[in-house]
């Protein structure tokens, strides 16, 4: 009986030690390092393997600085920057004017690029296929429905296109990636853009849903005569087909790191500053040669006034900076082996002027 | 006269031969699909844990089961601060859930049964309880973000604990109330005839004489909660440290297995198949624990009276 009572008095408390010894340690852990500040972050899903990688690098930089970033979309990261339960939101899309105005004073930090490829699954077909916008369109609004169709064929004349029906696949969860896929053609297609439109999550007019970059390409892989929109780093770690596309000049251009940094650089001059509104930005069919047509920034999104969020306190707003300097400059080495696309100088530039423009409760920041 | 009688029997043995044969026959029938559909409910059971087992048991190691995260893609680190966070919370939404849940319980069958309106009261208790247990956690979810999250502004620990504690208690309630119902009036009605006061009733010989069903009640209740996702990720949002302070953000596995399965690379799937595993373990060996304690407290007590 009491060999029972011991094991049960063993078994409560093995259970109540290892809910208090991590406490115990956590406490103890942050009496000995008062200065340890974690910045937290929520958003858009597109680039959080870079933000996490800097997540471990920076802390390599500054151990002091943890970063807690959590990846709930775009959407989701928007909105608990306006309800000011995270230290910094990202997302795919810049803010809406609406949002704008709600969130007194927000600026826009673009922290990488990314882009959209057409991958396809088409048996018997090893050359790249070639697309252009209108044809893309046509496609994905249900009016192109066979492979062999005269509009493609004209497009790839050398290619013994197959006479199947075409699968369109796409999101569907609302998702950044729609976002710059639409908003590319709205720009392409009157037709799209007056039927569809472009948002996070738009009414297909034909195809089947997948949820995330993965869903959409294990269904193309999974159903031959499929097409679909999947991201550039995604495509190119998950060895996917995808198309060269015609861009504004006229050019076939075939997704990659190089292109899409052409399409940024093309557009560069044009971009506002991170104070002022970015609504109206966007890379799609970008000018130039050699620019790939649909590519993307993704934005940190702050108070100008950081101390208009409550949990940032001076400690913190200084690392929030530190670390945003970093993540602009050094941190842009990270970008290409995980396939984003590092930032232009001159994106950088606008960065560093919008980061030495943030106040704390009205004084500059310095993070020296 | 004797003939007749015969021919009778024989009839009547005709009959019973006939009949049986039927019978046997449906017996049989009826087996095979009662097996049939056993069969059918475990396949899918037994799939799913060869399959975690059989993803997930390689991406078991000390450091799997310890460290932080490293960078996503990279196969470093680990796990340690989901393993963390889900015993915290689902540690401190049992330390509410289930004494609130079995007094409810308590309630609903000792006491709500004396007058009238206490009875119309305790029928809308039950068809509420009811009503909750049936709400999807995703509603208790957005509850706990406007109530805790908002006012706190932060995401916590205190946020997911007061979900998982919600999606708790109607569990615990239901079926501390159904086992207390079990015990016989008599023994009830013993301890009164002995001049016993009710809650001395209610405590020395209900609860305790119930433990077993009790127990079993939290044990479900954490087993559902353990697994929850859909509220977490509105009340903790998750985060690749360990808990630092309880108005944070913490990490929990539910949460970690579903940003890990969102990720393009093999590593990440890897670790969220060990994720997984190891919260199919945590929950299994909890419940076994619990009953096996639970079991031999039964048993003493009997052999002692």
């Amino acid at each position: 009986m009491t060999c029972i009572s011991n094991l049960k008095k063993i078994g409560v408390s093995l259970l109540a030690l290892s809910i208090l010894i991590p406490l115990v340690i956590n406490s103890a852990n942050s009496a000995y390092a008062q200065q340890k500040v974690t910045i937290n972050g929520a958003g858009a899903t597109f680039p959080f393997p870079l933000i996490d990688t800097w997540r471990v690098e920076y802390q390599k930089v500054n151990p002091n600085v943890n970063i807690n970033y959590a990846s709930i979309g775009s959407g989701g990261g928007i909105k608990q920057f306006l309800e000011k339960t995270v230290d910094f939101g990202a997302t795919d899309a810049p803010l809406s004017k609406t949002d704008f105005a709600k969130a007194v004073n927000p600026v826009h930090i673009p922290e990488t690029i990314g882009s959209v490829v057409l991958s396809y699954n088409l048996p018997g077909v090893t050359t790249p296929l070639k697309l252009s916008g209108p044809v893309i369109a046509d496609i994905f609004l249900g009016k192109i429905t066979k492979w062999d169709d005269p509009k493609i064929k004209q497009l790839n004349p050398n290619v013994t296109l197959p006479s199947n029906p075409i699968t369109v696949v796409h999101r569907s969860d609302g998702s950044g990636t729609t976002f710059v896929f639409t908003n590319y053609l709205s720009k392409i297609s009157p037709e799209w853009s007056s039927k569809v439109g472009s948002s996070t999550s738009v009414q297909w007019p034909t195809g089947i849903g997948a949820p995330g970059n993965e869903g959409v390409s294990a269904s193309i892989t999974g159903s031959p005569y499929s097409i679909g929109y999947v991201e550039l780093a995604y495509a190119l770690t998950s060895k996917m087909n995808y198309a060269t596309l015609q861009n504004k000049a006229g050019n076939f251009v075939i997704p990659s790191i190089e292109s899409t940094m052409a399409a940024v650089s093309a557009s560069a001059s044009t971009l506002p500053k991170g104070t002022d509104p970015w609504t109206s930005v966007s890379l799609t069919d970008a000018p130039g040669k050699n620019s790939y047509p649909i590519a993307s920034f993704t934005y940190i999104i702050l108070y100008k006034e950081l101390s208009t969020n409550p949990s940032i306190d001076a400690q913190k707003a200084k690392s929030i900076v530190s670390f945003l300097s970093w993540a602009i400059t050094d941190g842009q080495k990270f970008s290409k082996p995980l396939g984003y696309v590092p930032l232009p100088p001159a994106v950088v530039k606008i960065d560093q002027q919008t980061l030495s423009a943030l106040t704390f409760k009205g004084s500059p920041i310095s993070t020296k | 006269m004797n003939k007749e009688n015969k021919d009778y029997k024989s009839i009547i043995q005709d009959s019973i031969v006939k009949n049986s044969k039927k019978r046997k026959y449906i017996n049989k029938l009826i087996t095979v699909v009662l097996f049939g559909c056993v069969v059918i409910a475990i396949i899918p059971l037994v799939s799913i844990l060869v399959d975690v087992f059989e993803n997930g048991s390689a991406a078991f190691n000390l450091n799997f089961l310890f460290l932080p995260p490293g960078s996503i893609g990279s196969n470093d680190g680990g796990i340690g601060p989901a393993i963390q966070g889900t015993l915290m919370i689902v540690g401190f939404a049992t330390l509410v859930g289930a004494p609130v849940g079995v007094l409810v319980g308590v309630y609903l069958s000792e006491y709500a049964s004396f007058s009238s309106s206490n009875r119309r009261f305790a029928y809308l208790l039950r068809l509420f309880n009811d009503v909750m247990t049936g709400i999807p956690s995703v509603v208790i979810g957005i509850v706990g973000y406007i109530t805790i999250v908002l006012a706190l502004g932060s995401f916590s620990i205190v946020a997911g604990a007061f979900v998982l504690s919600i999606i708790m208690i109607p569990i615990v309630a239901r079926v501390s109330e159904e086992t207390l119902k079990l015990i016989p009036n008599s023994l009830r009605e013993a301890g009164y005839a002995l001049g016993v006061s009710k809650w001395k009733v209610v405590w020395h010989i209900v609860v305790k004489g119930s433990k077993s069903g009790i127990v079993t009640g939290i044990v479900l209740g954490i087993s559902r909660i353990a697994g929850e996702t859909a509220p977490l990720i509105m009340t903790i949002l998750g985060t690749s440290l360990f808990f630092s302070s309880f108005n944070s953000p913490v990490d929990a596995l539910p949460l970690r297995i579903w940003r890990l399965a969102s990720q393009p690379y093999p590593s990440a799937h890897q670790q969220g198949w060990g994720a997984a595993l190891l919260l199919i373990l945590i929950v299994l060996s909890l419940s076994i624990v619990l009953r096996m304690i639970s079991q031999k407290r039964g048993f003493q007590l009997k052999t002692a009276t």
